[in-house]
């Protein structure tokens, strides 16, 4: 067997590139058994594909759970975790609140027909379902019975070598603000200013 | 003289257009991705004008501005000469 030392003075033997290749799973807590896989499989209608149900987890104070999954596309899962004789912890950020609500995943469709027939589906379900067209782009969000936002997402364009320039350029506005004042930035038209200048200089550039 | 950039991707150009059909209103064509919409007064838009959804409204300064704005409000943007200092 190769130890860890081992390997670094042979060092691999082939290289190999190291990329991601979308998701696998996202995982989340939940104390709402019987209700998350009522949504997940029952409403969403999701399969419920995997399942783990294991007594700890190597550290002594790691509880008994259940871990399980749904199948959500493109080889893709939705986990969530069980756990025995484990209270709920308080949360300290309010459910519902946009600092909550940002933690999240979209889940992609490729149509807006798709969109909206999974919009009619939940709200004939009972369900209420927000529709948001954003930049590019429009989705529908439910909550599950965690309180977890649900986003389904059809995205209008494909993403360009634009939007790669403007995101590299609007972070190093806002990150130039945050090394010039040692604080965080207090506001959104500071790095709007800081970024006119930063295109200019972008635009003065050579092709 | 305000002047902002807008990237050149199809959300914004509903923003574009507006500013083409106002007079004295100066639209560059695209450099390396960005527009530059600038005038010699202030700079005024209307969401409606714009057809934009008030996500997209709210994030249409987002290839940078120099000037002032005046007003941002739901239904209007007014930017005006940079304030010094």
């Amino acid at each position: 067997m190769l130890t860890n030392a081992d390997a670094k003075v042979q060092g691999p033997a082939i290289e190999t590139a190291v990329a991601l290749k979308g998701v696998h799973h996202t995982a989340r807590p939940t104390w709402k058994l019987k209700e998350t896989v009522h949504f997940y499989r029952d409403v969403l209608e999701l399969k419920l594909c995997h399942a783990i149900c294991a007594r700890g987890w190597g550290p002594d104070d790691h509880p008994d759970f259940i871990h399980f999954f749904f199948e959500s596309g493109q080889g893709s899962t939705i986990a969530f975790f069980y756990y025995l004789q484990t209270a709920q912890p308080v949360d300290n950020v309010p459910q519902g609140s946009f600092v909550y609500n940002s933690v999240h995943t979209a889940w992609r469709v490729d149509t807006r027909e798709e969109l909206l027939a999974w919009k009619e589906k939940l709200e004939g379900k009972g369900f209420e379902v927000m529709q948001v067209p954003h930049e590019i782009l429009e989705s529908i969000y439910v909550t599950d019975p965690n309180g977890y936002a649900v986003e389904i997402a059809w995205q209008t364009r494909a993403m360009n070598a634009y939007d790669e320039v403007d995101a590299r350029l609007t972070l190093e506005a806002a990150i130039s603000i945050e090394n010039e004042t040692g604080d965080r930035v207090q506001a959104i038209d500071d790095i709007w200013k800081r970024k006119a200048r930063m295109v200019d200089a972008y635009l003065a550039e050579s092709e | 003289m305000p002047k902002i950039h807008v990237v050149d991707v199809p959300e914004f150009s509903g923003l574009i257009e507006c500013a083409r059909g106002q007079e004295g209103v100066r639209v560059s064509e695209t450099r390396k991705g960005y527009i530059t919409i600038s005038s010699d007064e202030e700079l005024v838009f209307t969401r409606r004008g714009c057809g934009f959804k008030p996500a997209l409204w709210y994030t249409c300064l987002s290839g940078g501005i120099d000037g002032s704005i005046r007003e941002y409000g739901r239904d209007t943007l007014r930017i005006g000469e940079k304030v010094a200092g």
